[in-house]
């Protein structure tokens, strides 16, 4: 799937669009550059073949990256986000994640580690669909979570997980019954440090919860353990 | 205004600032004249006394007003030095390592990849106006440093016709721009005493941003005229996005940028202008901008004094 892949660059300086695509075309994807925020949120509400992996900047024209990426996600399109900025403290990260992005890389960059962060976001789509080894389609409690369309199915109800909230499901489906801590979670989902100061984790459970009608003052199926992390049961 | 759940922190503090002095000053208002009102009842027959404490008591309560509005001033223009002071730190960094990022990026492209010798050619112009772009930038912040209000030191002869053909002719190097993208106009030779770095700079800031801000099209006319018989006019015209009357007030600010810096159209660190205005004033010129409107062009008045006699020609 990696190769090949539709990949959309949204970057107003020239030169570093330029020199992305430029290597993007070289690895063998398909890259197109826009410019502006706001065209760029455009093209993709509006294109009929989804893209497959946004290079997403902050400081645009138009509209800013974090809004293009939270108007996204408002708009259920769960296009995974690169997102690259010269903001990089751990506050802009963390924003950055919490408007939608799924990875997060500062300015200046490597270029081997942005091509690696590339097919890793391209292989973490594929993974959380099902497509590396895995169950597509699994039932917690009285929801039905499909990973190849990222749907959960609850009382006739669907709603749809965005990357990161199913990459998050995932490890815990692969993991029934065991406590993950934060710290691996920051790690294996986000790719952060372990040691990261975030509520980034906690939301995002929050999230999955009400995904998964799970009372978040009494869960039955995604149980806090107090200073030790997480823990999916899938019919208690 | 946008919603209070779209501000930021800085914003939000500002709201509570402005709410929380109006109060004060209403509250003051009120408390002055609803006085007034409680003890007139009573004291038309009252003794002298009365009116001597009237007197005093409304003059104390004028003056708390009075401070509460200075307070009120002084507070909005703190916030408003932080909010330019914030979106100058983001735009420097931006302006700073947008350019490392692409010379990075190029030089890992070179490295990584076997690349025909018409490529890397091009690659290796595309890193030179990078290096340039960061040079421009470092020199504005230790500009912005150097060129103080007060009053240049050391006066020596400038030729200062000669500067500005120029100043226009790198700037349309710079941006390789046709000879009729930007004209001057004036005399052959006319000298001013002054700091010839000081208006170096001046002159090449005012035409890069009207090349900046000309948009598609760029048409700008550098004219140089005597004024008088001491002082010296240079305009630079224009045809570009011009500005509203708000923002003429502000742009000669530090750090001051239209716009938020998050949302940035453009490329600058909002001390441009600032070291026009503090060149000018440290040659006791004046800098002015006019601009009729939005997408109307804009027009920029350097006026220096100190032109020597007789060295007028052309």
């Amino acid at each position: 799937m990696a190769e090949g892949a539709r990949i959309l660059i949204v970057e107003d300086e020239e030169h570093l669009a330029q020199g992305i695509r430029f290597n993007l075309e070289h690895e063998g994807y398909r890259a197109q550059v826009i410019a502006d925020g706001a065209l760029a949120l455009e093209e993709l509400t509006r294109a009929s073949r989804p893209y497959d992996l946004v290079i997403l900047d902050v400081m645009l024209p138009g509209m800013d990256g974090f809004a293009v990426a939270h108007n996204l996600r408002e708009r259920g399109n769960l296009a995974p986000i690169l997102m690259l900025t010269a903001k990089s403290l751990p506050e802009d990260v963390v924003h950055g994640l919490e408007a939608g992005a799924d990875d997060y890389l500062p300015k200046p960059f490597d270029l081997g580690v942005f091509l690696a962060r590339v097919k890793g976001l391209l292989r973490r789509r594929d993974w959380a669909r099902g497509a590396a080894p895995g169950p597509s389609k699994v039932r917690i409690g009285d929801s039905e979570v499909d990973f190849a369309t990222f749907e959960v199915l609850r009382a006739g109800q669907v709603s749809r997980l965005t990357l990161l909230e199913a990459t998050l499901l995932k490890l815990l489906v692969q993991n029934p019954g065991r406590v993950i801590s934060k710290g691996e979670i920051l790690e294996k989902v986000w790719n952060l440090a372990a040691d990261t100061e975030t509520r980034a984790v906690d939301n995002f459970i929050v999230r999955l919860r009400r995904h998964l009608g799970d009372d978040p003052r009494n869960p039955r199926h995604l149980l806090t353990i107090r200073a030790a992390g997480y823990r999916l049961l899938l019919d208690p | 205004m946008a919603p209070a759940s779209q501000l930021s922190p800085l914003h939000r503090s500002k709201w509570v600032h402005i709410t929380v002095g109006l109060t004060l000053i209403l509250l003051s208002v009120a408390l002055t004249v609803g006085w007034q009102f409680l003890a007139i009842p009573g004291a038309v027959l009252a003794s002298p006394l009365r009116w001597v404490l009237h007197f005093f008591g409304s003059l104390l309560l004028l003056l708390l007003t009075g401070g509460l509005v200075l307070i009120f001033i002084l507070l909005l223009r703190e916030v408003r030095l932080n909010e330019r002071q914030s979106n100058f730190v983001s735009a420097v960094t931006h302006e700073l390592k947008t350019p490392v990022a692409s010379l990075r990026l190029y030089l890992d492209t070179l490295e990584m990849r076997a690349l025909p010798e018409e490529q890397r050619t091009r690659f290796y112009a595309t890193m030179r106006q990078d290096l340039e772009r960061l040079n421009s930038t470092i020199n504005n912040v230790l500009n912005a440093a150097m060129f103080t209000d007060r009053p240049v030191t050391n006066p020596q002869p400038v030729e200062l016709a000669r500067l500005v053909r120029r100043m226009v002719e790198l700037t349309r190097t710079r941006n390789q721009l046709p000879a009729d993208a930007m004209r001057y106009t004036g005399p052959d030779t006319l000298v001013v005493m002054g700091d010839a770095g000081g208006l170096e700079t001046a002159v090449l800031n005012l035409l890069d941003n009207a090349v900046k801000y000309s948009g598609e099209r760029i048409d700008v006319h550098v004219s140089l005229e005597l004024v008088g018989t001491d002082r010296v006019r240079l305009r630079v015209r224009d045809h570009g996005i011009g500005m509203t009357r708000a923002h003429l007030a502000f742009i000669f600010n530090r750090f001051y940028r239209i716009g938020a810096e998050v949302r940035r159209s453009r490329t600058g660190t909002g001390l441009g202008l600032y070291i026009v205005r503090s060149v000018a004033k440290g040659h006791r010129g004046s800098v002015t901008a006019e601009s009729p409107g939005p997408e109307r062009g804009s027009v920029f008045t350097l006026t220096l004094p100190g032109v020597r006699p007789g060295s007028v020609h052309g």
